[in-house]
């Protein structure tokens, strides 16, 4: 407590979905502490990663629900979107199954999460290019229409990792900040209103947020 | 037990003649010293004492190499007089010194005396659990497994599966106890390997769909099941190093999950099914371990969850909560006022019956007790490793509860875990757990 890990402006909840075995769960290590597994052990139900970015002049904490991906599992892992203001619908470019049922997750995502909740989709592995199914401007096209951001990663040598997180975490403080100043006189700030409980966007009394409340 | 009393009588030997040479070696040399040396013959001495001499091979090195420990710095102090190109010492101070270095070599030597006995002590208890555990095998071997069915339900049997299975015998005392109620064979066993086989080869030529009773699931759903199937194996226990491709274990994990999916094609592969295959395969042979496996499964609380029934789930979830707040008020308020919900920790827990959170050699002992009280047991485990730790949680916040349930500690007490579980009542206001 009381760490410079605990001084921040906001909290974002961010929820990692997609297939199993797409590289969730190392997209994340490699974001939160710069680690690759290649045998990393099957996620089953939630895991939790968090860091700290500077946006701006803010401080923003991401709050990473890194969940299992696999299909039956999907009762379960629904209820973990509640409150979450961003998420990452991840795919592995060297397997077309993965991307195929995006749209499956997008609609699972879209049914329990907030209607303005910032998507990205994200064609991990690159590093496999030789393999690759899923040509990038079918999935940047595909993006484009459904209005989401979109990037290609790969967690093992790195590329694009740190971006992929960056450009959410911008991209949802700025609707954060056009709401705020929307809804400069009601109380209302966040993109979750109704769930206090996953701080969806908190903010800390110790440091003055940049924008007046 | 021949073997280890020789054992015991070597090493307490090997001590006394450590200590002996330590006094030798030491003790005299304040007096044989002169004082007018020069310092190329004390250099000289000090090597032969210390056995550091240029001769390879001299009789006092071998009985250091001998030795388990290498004498402190301080034991190995000797005491020289001021070389011969300086003024020598007043007598005074030659004596202080010397009285200095004695109460110094004495501190050593009594500070040596005390690890040697801890030292003694340690392999002792070591001796005495091995001892225990020695009995217990031949206890459970003798007289419990001959006689399970009129013993497995008295006190002394009970009390003695509390402290742990024996791992020798584990795996016969989980079969017995999970028991069979599926009559499952061998040759069932065989034949669904065989039919999981001829799945994987079609699968791998591309061929048609072969006709299978699973009637209503869509060949990609197979597909993508036996898919899900080899990307698990090498994800189950990857520190192990056994499950992995190449590994010793890897096809026999392999064969149980596919051979279940023939066994029962409405539930399929499972994400957790992996690391229960696994335990299993530590313990018994392939075609038992399939057999407990179906049977686990088989349970009602096992089924709800993987089948992902979540109005079922749910019911769990509530029920653990009820016991929650009965044993543990402060956490249970603290958990709400986070908005901690079991969700969050308890399926990883339940999916892999602890064997992913729980270190290997604890997580057995969980298995056991659960093999003798049940469902119950697994949510009187999740409420004892709450208790364990309630204090550190009560100081968290939810993004550190939730992180710290879904990564617990690897260094988990033993004694102190399995005493903060049995400090858990699962009984609420006179209901059981299976009321409730």
């Amino acid at each position: 407590m009381g760490s410079a890990e605990e001084d921040y402006n906001f909290v974002f909840k961010v929820v990692l979905i997609g297939e199993s075995g797409v590289g969730k769960t190392n997209l994340l290590s490699r974001f939160t502490r710069n680690e690759f597994n290649h045998d990393s052990r099957t996620t089953i139900g939630v895991e939790f990663s968090t860091r700290t970015i500077v946006v701006g002049d803010a401080v923003v904490k991401a709050q990473i629900w890194d969940t299992a991906g696999l299909e039956r599992y999907r009762a379960i892992t629904s209820a973990y979107y509640r409150g979450a203001v961003g998420a990452l619908v991840v795919f592995d470019i060297t397997k077309h199954q993965t991307y195929d049922v995006v749209d499956r997750w997008l609609k699972e995502l879209y049914e329990h999460a907030e209607a303005s909740i910032v998507v990205m989709l994200v064609g991990n592995k690159t590093d496999l290019a030789q393999a690759r199914e899923v040509p990038m401007e079918e999935a940047k096209m595909f993006a484009d229409n459904n209005g989401l951001l979109f990037v290609e990663t790969s967690a093992l040598d790195s590329t694009n990792v740190e971006q992929a997180f960056e450009t959410i975490l911008k991209e949802i403080f700025h609707k954060v900040q056009k709401q705020k100043q929307r809804s400069s006189q009601s109380n209302t700030v966040s993109l979750a209103s109704e769930s206090p409980e996953s701080t969806a966007v908190a903010q800390t009394e110790k440091r003055p947020c940049c924008v007046a409340l | 037990f021949f073997c280890r009393n020789l054992f015991t009588r070597k090493q307490s030997a090997r001590f006394e003649k450590q200590h002996d040479v330590g006094w030798k070696l030491f003790g005299k040399v304040p007096l044989r010293e002169n004082s007018q040396k020069d310092p190329k013959k004390i250099q000289k001495e000090y090597e032969e004492k210390t056995g550091r001499a240029h001769r390879p091979l001299s009789p006092k090195q071998n009985v250091r190499k001998n030795l388990d420990f290498e004498p402190l710095s301080t034991t190995a102090l000797i005491l020289e007089d001021r070389p011969a190109n300086l003024p020598a010492k007043p007598a005074e101070e030659a004596q202080k010194h010397r009285q200095q270095y004695e109460e110094m070599v004495v501190q050593a030597k009594k500070r040596e005396l005390k690890e040697a006995q801890k030292r003694k002590k340690q392999l002792e208890e070591r001796c005495k659990l091995e001892d225990s555990i020695g009995n217990a095998v031949l206890t459970w071997n003798n007289e419990i497994l001959p006689n399970w069915e009129t013993m497995c339900c008295s006190r002394k049997v009970r009390e003695l599966w509390w402290q742990g299975i024996p791992p020798s015998v584990r795996g016969k005392v989980w079969s017995l106890a999970i028991g069979n109620e599926l009559n499952i064979t061998h040759e069932l066993y065989d034949i669904c390997l065989a039919r999981a086989k001829e799945k994987w080869r079609s699968h791998s030529t591309g061929a048609a769909e072969v006709e299978c009773e699973d009637a209503g699931f869509s060949a990609a759903d197979r597909e993508a099941s036996l898919e899900l199937i080899k990307l698990d194996i090498s994800r189950t226990f990857p520190n192990l190093c056994i499950f992995q491709q190449g590994g010793p274990y890897h096809d026999t994990l392999h064969s149980i999950l596919g051979a279940y999916t023939c066994y029962r094609p409405d539930v399929g592969y499972v994400q957790g099914m992996s690391f229960i295959a696994a335990v299993l395969i530590l313990n018994l042979d392939t075609a038992d371990a399939f057999i407990a496996f179906s049977n686990l499964l088989n349970k009602p609380c096992q089924m709800a969850f993987f089948r992902v029934d979540h109005g079922l789930m749910l019911t769990y979830f509530a029920a653990f909560e009820v016991f929650f707040e009965e044993n543990l008020p402060k956490l249970f308020a603290h958990f709400k006022k986070n908005n901690l919900t079991p969700d969050i920790y308890l399926i990883d827990w339940i999916f892999t019956l602890y064997s992913k959170s729980l270190p290997l050699d604890l997580a057995c002992r969980v298995w056991d007790v659960f093999c003798r009280d049940g469902e119950e047991f697994l949510f009187r485990t999740a409420l004892g490793i709450l208790k364990l730790f309630e204090d550190i949680l009560t100081k968290m916040d939810f993004i550190h509860i939730a992180q710290f349930l879904t990564k617990l500690p690897e260094d988990l007490p033993s004694e102190e875990f399995f005493t903060s579980i049995a400090a858990i009542q699962m009984q609420s206001r006179n209901k059981k757990w299976a009321q409730v």
